[in-house]
């Protein structure tokens, strides 16, 4: 028997990034299509069970009714048992149950902060995340049947990992203790409310610390990426201060919206390395993209850049070698 | 930012007297003080007041049967407001309107309105009317979750996006039409989606944080007032009572009671205050106390202004025309 | 000599209040560069522009809330509804809203507002576009109604409906666009005050809209045998002239009162009421009221002509009591 999961969050693709830039919009009916395509393939490629959030838009329900009177479900599609709390948390607590349930893969519909739920308690179960939020650089945009396609090899596949990305993931400490982490980026802002959770504009920011940086992603990642390329594969971090006159970069910071911004300090950093952050006056820290954390002036605020990310699914690899090793051959006898 | 540690006190001092107001006319109308239908806006008072400390005294709110905190926010005097609650004379309707009709033209606030799904396009008017007088006012349109499945919303949006008008719509999701749960009466979750129809940006935000309603709607604002057009905020909150009073709300599970009892706006932007340092307990106890008294003063105000002189019933039908108290 | 059609006047009407007072808007379905459904507003959106003569989407709801809020704000805007039978989508607007949006603000809030709309039938459009549904309006406290049957009164009923602060419904008879007659007189004429079309002694014919040309019609032919009607154009159905109406029938003592509405229900219903109440004293008969029949509106010209009230059907009223 082999299983996957998915983690849909009803939340991604609304917030006010609509507003103040142009990001995408994808609305929850298309998220439930996109579930449905993601079943059908993974079915169609020998999964027998699947796991579904249950989140308060009640998408799975709809997957799982729709595709049973169209007469098309014949996986084993169930809705995870647990509370929901309409938030982030449902996304961590759904990948630790599925976690525990064994299962062989996960696909995550959603922006950089739900993948960053996730990999808070998903362990070394690989995941497939699908962009159906912010322009995310985290996940990635690709259809929901090839998605599921990947998550069915990856889950029946003895060795999964081998096709996988082990990525690096950035650690918020306080006061010594693991607080929160980011996938891609953490901002120190001098905002000190999480307000509209988004961070856009950029003469509140101070600091930027990344996993990994390029020209061709949008926000944080991208303006590191414009002085220094950082791949998901190099073994450390990056960190800039915004201001200063060291050097002035172009940098895409949002859907649509390229600034001139001046960097300084900039630097590389050490895997695994605690990096103290100084914090003079209360602030906010944004973790991929969004408000979370509200700091205290005076509280010992460290960020250190690590390979304890999440096991992340290289989609054309994986599909590639099943490929070579003859998955899609269909042999009669 | 500068100026924000002002807005912050202003924002806190709002919820509160709103907090007070409703609580006051919860009591009073269970002595029987308060005649009809009283729908109370506790628990949302983070919507209108983020909302409304982005507004000029000479910009325009149109708002719902659950009004009182867009009205207070929008400056309302709560003497005025408690006195028509209470249907006296001296009341903001002089008795002829009660709590579902409040209105003051002096401060832009178009009127509460016992219809739902009224206020859109009396919004839309509102917006045409600032775009062909040319000045650089808005007008917020509130509204609930169960009004976007009046046609009235889809054509107060439709209308307001073709003709790009500095209307901000603000959806309050507090799950409810009276009774039925939002999974119950619509097919979306989130409001916001119904803005991609329109062609105008849509966005969601948590409805019990204030600095979330503020930020969010200070950019709407700024967008309108540019005349880039119409904007959907959808704030995600819960009202902690029934529908009107009287209702016990028996509909509403316990636990999501407790859940969102837990996310409520005030005590959450008073921590808030007081970790960064912005207010101490003692200021966050002046303002508590002054408000209290603010709205004693309204209940006293009230309770002594006379009731409306019988003969006015017939008067304010009309600019011009007074028909006789005619003897039946 | 300045001759005028029915629907030149009204638009004659809106447009010089629209050059005096930047204040003065219309919209409407279809009012814009075509020029209306009925064409009334042709050529205005050349002379106004397309921010003050505006083109509205197929939403009456929208545009009688357009209209309350822009009331409420500082114009003075004029709404068209294509047809007086989507007044029913806009109903809420209209009746909630705008009728009472300054009864229950204390009054503190004027709403200058007037919302046109083409009725009656005659022309073959059946049940959906030929209603006369002015009483639905009267029905409510805040609403002012009036009811041109000339071009004159037409351009002078339509100035002070602008001027009004009030809420005015203005019912033109669709049928009527065409008729023509000298306007050189481009003064208000005040809500409220009727008109003696025609003067007479034995019976008084309060008729409104399209039936004060079928009342005159058969005063003509009532003439000839020696009837003498007074014909009597109330105009603005709310606020009533009862002055009018008092002084009349003391002169005739009988009354017949003529209206295309469907007869249940019916304006005319109030207005025999009022006489019946205030003034039975006076009456030597009793009150006759002509109407159409109680069906929604036909297609077919021969049934049309049958539901419909006309001359003949005045004519055989004053009869029963003359």
């Amino acid at each position: 028997m082999a299983s996957i999961g998915i983690i849909a969050n009803p939340a991604s693709g609304k917030d006010i990034r609509r507003l103040v830039s142009y990001a995408t919009v994808i609305d929850n009916n298309e998220k439930v299509n996109i579930v449905k395509r993601i079943v059908l393939a993974a079915q169609g490629y020998g999964i027998d069970e699947i796991y579904i959030m249950p989140d308060s838009f009640m998408m799975g329900g709809k997957v799982i009714d729709e595709l049973l009177a169209e007469g098309v479900l014949r996986s084993d599609c169930r809705i995870v048992d647990m509370p929901i709390r309409a938030d982030s948390s449902d996304s961590t607590e759904a990948a630790r149950a599925m976690n525990q349930l064994g299962v062989g893969c996960v696909v995550i519909l959603g922006g950089d902060g739900t993948s960053r739920a996730v990999a808070k308690s998903i362990g070394d179960v690989p995941i497939i995340p699908l962009s159906t939020g912010t322009n995310n650089v985290y996940p990635s945009m690709f259809e929901g049947t090839v998605a599921g396609a990947a998550a069915a090899i990856t889950a029946l596949s003895p060795e999964p990992r081998l096709t996988c990305i082990h990525d690096k993931r950035i650690e918020a400490y306080i006061d010594g203790k693991l607080s929160d982490i980011a996938l891609v980026d953490a901002v120190v802002s001098t905002e000190i409310s999480v307000g509209a959770r988004a961070i856009w504009k950029t003469s509140s920011i101070r600091s930027i610390i990344v996993t990994r940086a390029h020209p061709a992603s949008i926000g944080f990642s991208a303006v590191v990426g414009s002085l220094e390329i950082v791949k998901p594969e190099d073994d450390f971090g990056y960190s800039v201060d915004i201001g200063g006159e060291d050097v002035m970069v172009k940098a895409s910071i949002a859907a649509g919206i390229v600034e001139r911004l001046n960097l300084s300090l900039a630097r590389k950093l050490e895997l695994g390395r605690r990096y103290r952050q100084e914090i003079d006056r209360n602030c906010t820290i944004a973790l991929d993209g969004e408000r979370e954390m509200q700091i205290t002036s005076g509280e010992a605020v460290e960020l250190c850049v690590s390979r304890n990310g999440p096991w992340r699914v290289d989609i054309r690899k994986t599909l590639e070698k099943a490929h070579a090793e003859g998955f899609f051959r269909v042999t009669t006898r | 930012m500068k100026g924000s540690e002002e807005s912050y006190r202003n924002m806190y001092t709002c919820m509160k007297k709103i907090r007070e107001f409703e609580t006051t006319a919860m009591n009073r109308f269970a002595d029987g003080k308060i005649p009809g239908f009283v729908h109370l806006y506790i628990g949302e008072e983070a919507v209108a007041t983020g909302v409304c400390e982005n507004l000029r005294n000479d910009d325009f709110i149109t708002s719902t049967h659950r009004g009182h905190g867009h009205i207070i926010a929008k400056g309302g005097d709560v003497k005025f407001m408690m006195a028509e609650l209470f249907g006296k004379a001296t009341g903001y309707c002089k008795g002829k309107g009660g709590s579902m009709h409040i209105a003051d033209a002096s401060k832009g606030i178009l009127g509460a309105n016992g219809i739902v799904g009224a206020g859109h396009n009396i919004a839309v008017g509102a917006g045409l009317s600032i775009k062909l007088r040319k000045t650089d006012q808005v007008c917020i349109c509130f509204f609930g979750d169960a009004s976007t499945n009046q046609g009235t919303f889809h054509e107060g949006l439709n209308m307001a996006s073709i003709w790009k008008l500095p209307v901000v719509f603000v959806c309050e999701n507090n799950y409810y039409g009276i009774s039925m749960s939002q999974a119950r009466h619509q097919a979306i979750k989130d409001i916001a989606d119904r803005a991609v129809s329109y062609g105008i940006p849509g966005v969601a935000v948590d409805g019990n944080d204030v600095t979330a309603t503020y930020e969010a709607s200070r950019e709407a604002i700024a967008r309108a007032r540019k005349g880039l057009g119409p904007t959907l905020i959808e704030c995600k909150t819960y009202r902690h009572r029934g529908h009107f009073e009287g209702d016990p709300g028996t509909y509403k599970p316990t636990e999501e009671q407790k859940a969102w009892l837990e996310k409520d706006p005030i005590p959450r932007f008073r921590e808030f205050l007081k970790k960064n340092g912005i207010m101490t307990e003692d200021d966050l106890a002046k303002i508590d106390n002054s408000v209290a008294e603010a709205i004693k003063d309204a209940v006293r105000f009230a309770d002594e202004s006379p009731e409306p002189d019988v003969s006015s019933v017939v008067i304010d039908v009309y600019s011009d025309i007074t028909e006789e108290v005619r003897v039946r | 000599m300045s001759s005028m059609t029915y629907m030149e006047a009204i638009r004659e009407g809106m447009s010089i209040r629209m050059r005096k007072d930047d204040k003065v808007i219309l919209f409407g379905e279809d009012v814009g560069a075509f020029g209306g459904c009925f064409g009334v507003t042709a050529g205005m959106f050349a002379e106004f522009g397309e921010e003050r003569v505006r083109d509205t989407p197929i939403s009456e709801g929208a545009i009688m809330g357009c209209a309350v809020g822009a009331a409420a704000t500082g114009l003075r805007p004029l709404a068209e509804l294509m047809f007086i039978d989507f007044m029913t989508v806009g109903m809420d607007q209209l009746v909630n809203q705008a009728a009472k949006m300054r009864y229950m603000f204390g009054g503190r809030i004027s709403m200058p507002l007037v919302v046109r709309v083409p009725a009656g039938g005659g022309v073959g459009a059946a049940a959906q576009h030929s209603q006369s549904l002015e009483a639905w309006a009267t029905h409510v406290p805040g609403l002012k109604v009036v009811y041109p049957s000339t071009p004159r009164d037409a351009l002078g009923l339509m100035l002070s409906s602008i001027d009004d602060d009030n809420p005015v419904v203005y019912v033109e008879h669709k049928a009527m666009y065409g008729i023509k007659e000298d306007v050189s007189d481009l003064s208000p004429i005040p809500l409220g005050k009727g008109d003696i079309k025609r003067v007479g002694g034995d019976v008084t014919v309060i008729a409104t809209g399209k039936m004060v040309h079928e009342s005159l019609a058969a005063a003509q032919t009532l003439a000839g045998e020696g009837i003498n009607c007074e014909v009597l154009d109330p105009r603005s159905l709310y606020p009533l002239d009862t002055e009018l109406i008092k002084e009349s029938l003391s002169k005739t003592h009988k009354v017949v009162i003529a209206t295309e509405e469907t007869k249940r229900g019916s304006y005319a219903g109030e207005i025999a009421a009022i006489i019946a109440e205030d003034y039975f004293d006076m009456l030597d008969a009793p009150i006759v009221r002509i109407g159409a029949l109680n069906c929604p509106v036909p297609f077919s010209p021969c049934l049309e002509q049958v539901m419909l009230p006309n001359a003949q059907d005045v004519v055989n009223a004053v009869k029963r009591i003359v």
